[in-house]
């Protein structure tokens, strides 16, 4: 199909998440929309999706101006979206998930499962895309139920697809076998809308490329232009991809897991035999696909989850199953991976974040009396010196924005006086300038001689970051590299191929 | 390049290192072990306790059987055995699912022996049999209203709603039925306001939960209490000043010609007031709707992920609002179903039933299915916990009115951490 | 004062005017005089007037028999100022809603903290009931002088209380059972122990064969403020509340373990990661929770009944139930809370005046209560009816999700 966003405004009262956007798709082309964190993309597609009505502007479906009720027109209409976090009920079978809303049924309103499998076994087929159609969803790999999402919204007839950030959750390869799978659609004529802020990504596939930033268009650009001009445009200003890191010094080791095991909550070893060193003055990354165990493995570390056996020592001493209290005393900073549920209180004032994890230590508590006037006066003193950008430390911590939330976090945890970071996926969904500024806290850290656990499943963030790159795959480590390993190496590590059997 | 498939449906199958099963396991072998030296060996050899199989109520009697005499001490040693067999099972083999079934099914054959030990001749008790049939039928009663109330929670929490205000619509079922009973002695008609009455509680409950996201437990607290003193005040005004508004209705059994004389079953299942049989048609339909078709795929979705649901088109808030004010409907007529079987309403006779009922649906993991057996288990143990009395047991009427809370407690703290609730249950799904 | 739905005082007298205006529609319902007078609408000309009159004359006479028998008789109040007499009588109505309000503060209390922290303590009344009993015991089975006999008897009340939060808190701590049910059922447990407590020979009343337990000797006797012989029967209770009001607000806002509740109660999952011990919490909030219901049980012994019988805090309202709504009303806060339990204090005691002097049972006052809470809680709802400018409305969050 051929589809025209003309003038899409949007408004949430104060802030506007779309101004006056107009993108041009046109049938069988792999049309990319580049913009970072916070830049209004979600916002465009849940209107596209019919899931938001737009304030001003419309939609032109092959020349037809369309207005959606609600997101189930819009897929009668044939667009198809597959969703960042992916709409799948993981009770439900593949069968269920793909046939819910659009069932086939039989007599009494029974729904016709043999049709329904059958249906789906045509079209994974046609498109290539092998699943089965009764395995339960929350059994399979994010890789697979992608492709259940996939299967999804091509059975339902879809002519225009939208992929909002779907190689988030997939190794190098099975972005390739992705892109194999996007290009063999558009080349039956189907229409793709491909949403990222990852710009190597959209150089490989995309056959145009429009450029969001702050809700607005700030232009197109064919695939052959350079990262960095892709990057400017991005951001509005030159972008220093690279972190400026002091000369790589390793001391002592600092931190170490010895063949840890951690079980999940159906008894499945989710930590499979760990073991890693960390130096001072050094950053590991942990590279690897979200949901093969670095989760559990932070978690465990932090406290937070049980090990089963095997040891952690930091710094000497051993930590191995102590309580979250005595690993924070101990000396260990934690960045959780979701900044809202496990780093922030939400409700409560940024001044009281920003204690979170020491209330009771001295000046901030004495004889289990707080002290009100020194919580305050300590938090006026960090958003000076991370500027952090609030109204006032009294507010609640839930009006800042993403980036400024995840500077409350890093600010509270460099300023206690940590031996060790661990960082899990430190700037996931925060803009370019807030990441560049974590990653700056997190290189002084290091400069300082301190030893960093910085986990995170963005490639460029691990080569950014790390002196030494570990790579995990399905509970195991199946590497540990320097940084001038390939990507595609380390791709191959992420699936699960060992170090020892990479060539050269 | 192909990518390989993850394993699909392989989760194995490991028993959990669970402190907590073998110290559910423990107390089985403790009370097994109470049974077996307490009611077993301390029979004298020679005490019988007879078992009878007449139903109290001689109309429709099925063929009679004799009375069958045992050994005190034998009968008590098997149940003991019998009970000493599961907790062994749960203590060293510490199955993943069907523990708590297994517990409760203890419980059950631990009162059964208290009952036979308690009637034994030579023995202090007046009453010197044990009548088999009259326990479960008079077990059916508590039964159908818990059912009733389980199944109404299963059909408001399959869509993500909690429904805490279960012990209300009873209350009001009851009042309502027993007015519209008195008026018409017609029980279908006061079934059909009770379900009225019970589906108004329910829109309200999903009013405030899902147009306005209040805690959806506070609101069924609040409920309840409002509907238990409002029922208290309306008893005032209007059963005092017409006190014939509110007698005699007992509903009358419908005796299923020919499956009546079967003993024992036959009056269980086949001499039972219409609310009976109604309550076994709800189960079997629920169940379909559920799990075979378009209606309750969606149902079912809208409870485990509602923005899956609402992206396919399906409307989350009619979803909810159709399902709890449909579960209040059903729990209303279990109200009247109550009142039924009693005659009539008094204040705060339902007596915390629908919270038992609660349990019952955890217990029965949100599956009609489950929530019949719950109920079952929960039921027996009620009514005998409450009749224990005529039997001259040695434990005083109050301690043991106790009995079926601190039953239901047990069942609840065994149970949390293995069983899962629809996913989005009591979450208020928040639009853009 | 900005006329916004974000404003808590302006909803809240909103709430209340709704609340009262339901109460007078059941009133009309409900009653047969004034329903016989409507049946006759259309009889004559006159009809019509007779039958708004009756109504408003009944409902009238009950609200004003509420407002006259809780906070005071204006007609007795100036009698009381210009002749300086009677001051026993105009007084006795606040009195008694100060008596009333002395418990349900402390209960409203225990219950505001427990949700403050996330967690449902709906067996405020099992724990008062058993704080009531265990203090009661201690207060009549042993004689010693007052200055220890009191304290060791509030004492015991206390302990009677936590031991009864013990188990919903030892439970969901250690096996997750959700705490709602198992309250619920611990209250049922209570009563039926209340009675076979109050029925057993070494604590029944001596020479009653009903369910009324012993009383509390003297030495174990709150006073009232103005002694016996004014009929006034506030006590030094109201002390013990107020001091209980600035204990919560203490703990809350200015104590470390205060804040680990409400860190607690507003993200688990945070509190946990910041080093709490969610456990720890659990049963802590349990006890203290509960020891406050024993002591509200045990106050309303020594100050008002002197005994426990069996009826003992539920034959009103169910104490733990209304404390429920007042901590609604009062959103938790301890101030909130104070003045919302004075405030359904009064429509209790009013409520039991209007019975006296109409006939209208006080049931009717809790369901005016049980209203109010659900217009206070969804302010969105209030906003509605009244169309105030909308301000950032927020919906009542109070932390737990389903049975997880």
């Amino acid at each position: 199909m051929r589809l025209e966003l003309r003038g899409i405004t949007k408004r949430f009262s104060s802030l506007t998440a779309n101004d006056n956007i107009s993108i041009t798709v046109e049938p069988g082309q792999i049309h990319s929309l580049l913009g970072e964190n916070g830049a209004g993309k979600s916002t465009l597609m849940n209107v596209l999706f019919g899931l938001l009505h737009p304030d001003e502007g419309e939609i032109v479906i092959d020349g037809e101006v369309i207005k959606f009720a609600d997101s189930g027109e819009a897929v009668r209409r044939g667009i198809g979206m597959v969703h960042q976090h992916f709409m799948l009920v993981p009770v439900f079978s593949v069968t269920e998930n793909v046939v819910l809303g659009f069932e086939p049924t039989k007599s009494l309103n029974r729904i016709d499962y043999k049709k329904a499998t059958d249906d789906i076994r045509r079209v994974s087929k046609e498109f290539n895309l092998e699943v089965d159609p009764d395995a339960i969803v929350e059994n399979l790999s994010v890789g697979i139920q992608q492709r259940v999402e996939i299967l999804k919204a091509l059975s339902h007839d879809a002519e225009l697809l939208i992929l909002d950030e779907p190689t988030a959750v997939l190794t190098p390869q099975e972005i390739e076998a992705l892109m194999a799978i996007m290009r063999s659609l558009a080349a039956s004529g189907k229409s793709i809308l491909f949403i990222t802020h990852k710009l190597k990504e959209v150089r490989a596939i995309a056959d145009v490329i429009t450029i969001i930033r702050h809700g607005k268009v700030v232009g197109t650009a064919e695939p052959t232009a350079s990262e960095s001009e892709l990057a400017s445009l991005m951001v509005g200003r030159e972008v220093e991809l690279s972190v400026q890191k002091d000369a790589y010094a390793p001391g002592q080791i600092v931190f170490e897991i010895r063949d840890l095991v951690v079980r999940d909550d159906r008894g499945l070893a989710v930590v499979d035999g760990v073991s890693l060193d960390v130096y001072a003055g050094e950053i590991l990354a942990l590279a690897g696909v979200q949901g093969n165990g670095q989760t559990e493995l932070v978690e465990a570390i932090a406290g937070m989850r049980r090990i089963e056996s095997g040891t952690i020592t930091m710094n000497g001493r051993d930590i191995t199953n102590e309580t979250p209290r005595n690993i924070l005393d101990a000396g260990l900073g934690h960045i959780p991976e979701d900044r809202q549920r496990d780093g922030l209180v939400m409700t409560l004032s940024v001044a009281d974040n920003l204690v979170l994890n020491t209330p009771r230590r001295a000046p901030f508590a004495s004889h289990g009396t707080r002290n009100l006037g020194a919580v305050a006066q300590h938090a006026e003193q960090l958003v000076k010196d991370f500027d952090i950008r609030t109204t006032s430390v009294k507010e609640p911590v839930s009006s800042l924005s993403g980036g400024n939330q995840q500077k409350v976090i890093v600010a509270r945890e460099l300023s206690r006086n940590i031996d060790f970071l661990v960082a899990s996926q430190p700037t996931r969904g925060l803009d370019v300038g807030s990441i560049e500024y974590v990653h700056r806290q997190i290189v002084i850290h290091r400069n300082r001689g301190n030893g960093s656990l910085v986990v995170s499943s963005e490639l460029d963030e691990v080569y950014a970051l790390g002196d030494r790159i570990a790579v995990m795959y399905a509970g195991k480590i199946s590497g540990i590299v320097d940084p001038s390993t390939s990507r595609e190496d380390i791709g191959l590590m992420m699936a699960g191929t060992t170090v020892g059997a990479l060539s050269d | 390049m192909t990518i390989a498939e993850a394993p699909t449906n392989s989760v194995p199958k490991i028993a959990i290192h669970n402190t907590r099963t073998k110290v559910i396991g423990g107390i089985m072998i403790v009370l097994a072990l109470f049974v077996i030296f307490v009611f077993a060996f301390g029979s004298s050899p020679g005490a019988h306790s007879q078992l009878t199989f007449d139903p109290v109520n001689t109309t429709n009697a099925p063929i009679r059987l004799g009375t069958l005499t045992v050994l005190t001490r034998w009968c008590n040693l098997i149940l003991g055995l019998a009970m000493l067999g599961l907790g062994i099972e749960v203590f060293w083999r510490q199955p993943r699912r069907g523990v708590m079934a297994r517990f409760g099914s203890v419980a059950v054959l631990m009162l059964l022996a208290l009952l036979f030990w308690a009637v034994r001749t030579p023995g202090p008790s007046q009453i010197s049999y044990v009548n088999l049939t009259s326990i479960l039928v008079g077990s059916s009663e508590v039964v159908m209203v818990l059912i009733y109330g389980a199944l109404s929670g299963v059909m408001c929490e399959r869509s993500g709603v909690v429904n805490i205000a279960i012990e209300g619509q009873f209350i009001a079922g009851a009042f309502i039925g027993t007015i519209v009973a008195s008026e018409t002695s017609n029980f279908f008609f006061a079934a059909i306001v009770g379900a009225i009455a019970g589906g108004l509680i329910g829109l309200l409950l999903a009013f405030f939960a899902v147009r306005y996201l209040v805690d959806q437990i506070i609101v069924g607290i609040v409920i309840v209490t409002g509907i238990s003193f409002f029922s208290a005040y309306l008893n005032q005004q209007v059963f005092t000043p017409y006190p014939n508004l509110n007698t005699g209705n007992i509903a009358p059994s419908l005796p299923i010609p020919l499956l009546y004389k079967i003993p024992i079953i036959g009056p269980l299942f086949f001499n039972q007031s219409g609310f009976f049989y109604c309550m076994i048609i709800f189960v079997c339909l629920v169940s379909f709707a559920l799990f075979k078709t378009r209606y309750g795929l969606h149902v079912r979705a809208v409870g485990e992920h509602p923005d899956a649901a609402a992206t396919v088109g399906i409307n989350v808030a009619r979803v909810r609002y159709i399902n709890v004010a449909l579960g209040g409907a059903v729990a209303g007529i279990g109200g009247v179903a109550f009142m039924a079987s009693q005659g009539q309403f008094l204040p705060d006779y339902t007596s915390g039933f629908g919270y038992i009922a609660l349990a019952a649906m955890i217990f029965g993991r949100w599956r009609p299915s489950g929530a019949v057996v719950a109920s079952i288990i929960f039921g027996m143990g009620v009514y005998l916990a409450a009749n224990l009395q005529e039997f001259s047991v040695p434990i005083s009427g109050e301690i043991l009115q106790m009995f079926p809370y601190l039953i239901t407690i047990a069942v609840v703290a065994g149970l949390i951490g293995r069983v899962r609730p629809p996913a989005a249950d009591g979450m208020p799904y928040i639009r853009d | 004062m900005s006329l916004t739905s974000q404003n808590p005082v302006i909803v809240t007298i909103l709430a209340l005017v709704l609340g009262f205006v339901v109460g007078a529609f059941i009133i009309i319902f409900t009653t047969a005089t004034i329903l016989d007078a409507f049946r006759g609408f259309f009889n004559s000309w006159g009809a019509p007037g007779h039958a708004f009159k009756i109504t408003f004359d009944y409902v009238g006479a009950a609200y004003r028999d509420m407002f006259t028998g809780s906070v005071i008789d204006p007609a007795g109040f100036w009698h009381s100022l210009t002749t300086g007499k009677g001051w026993d009588n105009t007084l006795t109505p606040i009195s008694e809603t100060l008596t009333y309000a002395t418990p349900l503060v402390i209960v409203s209390i225990a219950v505001g903290i427990s949700f403050q922290t996330g967690l449902f303590n709906i067996g405020g009344n099992g724990q008062a009931v058993l704080g009531g009993i265990a203090g009661a015991v201690i207060g009549s089975m042993i004689k010693l002088p007052m200055i220890i006999h009191l304290p060791l008897t509030l004492i015991a009340g206390i302990l009677g209380g936590a031991l009864a939060g013990a188990l919903p808190g030892v439970l969901k701590a250690y096996t997750g059972a959700h705490e709602v049910i198992v309250t619920i059922m611990e209250n049922y447990v209570i009563y039926a122990f209340l009675l076979y407590v109050v029925l057993s020979t070494p604590y029944q009343q001596p020479g009653q064969a009903n369910d009324i337990g012993r009383s509390v000797h003297s030495s174990a006797q709150l006073p009232p403020i103005f002694g016996e012989a004014s009929g006034l029967r506030v006590s030094y209770g109201i002390f013990i509340a107020a001091g209980v009001v600035v204990f919560a607000w203490w703990f809350l806002e200015r104590s470390s373990l205060g804040f680990d509740f409400r860190v607690t109660g507003a993200s688990p999952s945070a509190a946990k990661a910041s080093g709490i011990s969610p456990r720890a919490v659990v049963i802590l909030v349990f006890l203290i929770s509960g020891g406050l219901a024993g002591l509200a049980g045990i106050v309303q012994v020594v100050s008002t009944t002197h005994y426990v019988d069996g009826t003992f805090l539920i034959g009103d309202a169910g104490i733990g139930f209304t404390a429920i709504t007042v901590a609604l009303l009062g959103r938790n806060k301890p101030v909130g809370i104070l003045w919302a339990a004075l405030l359904f204090g009064a429509l209790g005691v009013g409520g039991r005046a209007m019975q006296a002097a109409t006939g209208i049972p006080f049931d009717l006052a809790t369901v005016i209560q049980s209203i109010v809470v659900l217009f206070v809680a969804t302010p969105v709802l209030v906003k509605e009816i009244f169309r105030l400018r909308a301000g950032k409305t927020q919906a009542l969050q109070l932390g737990t999700q389903g049975w997880g």
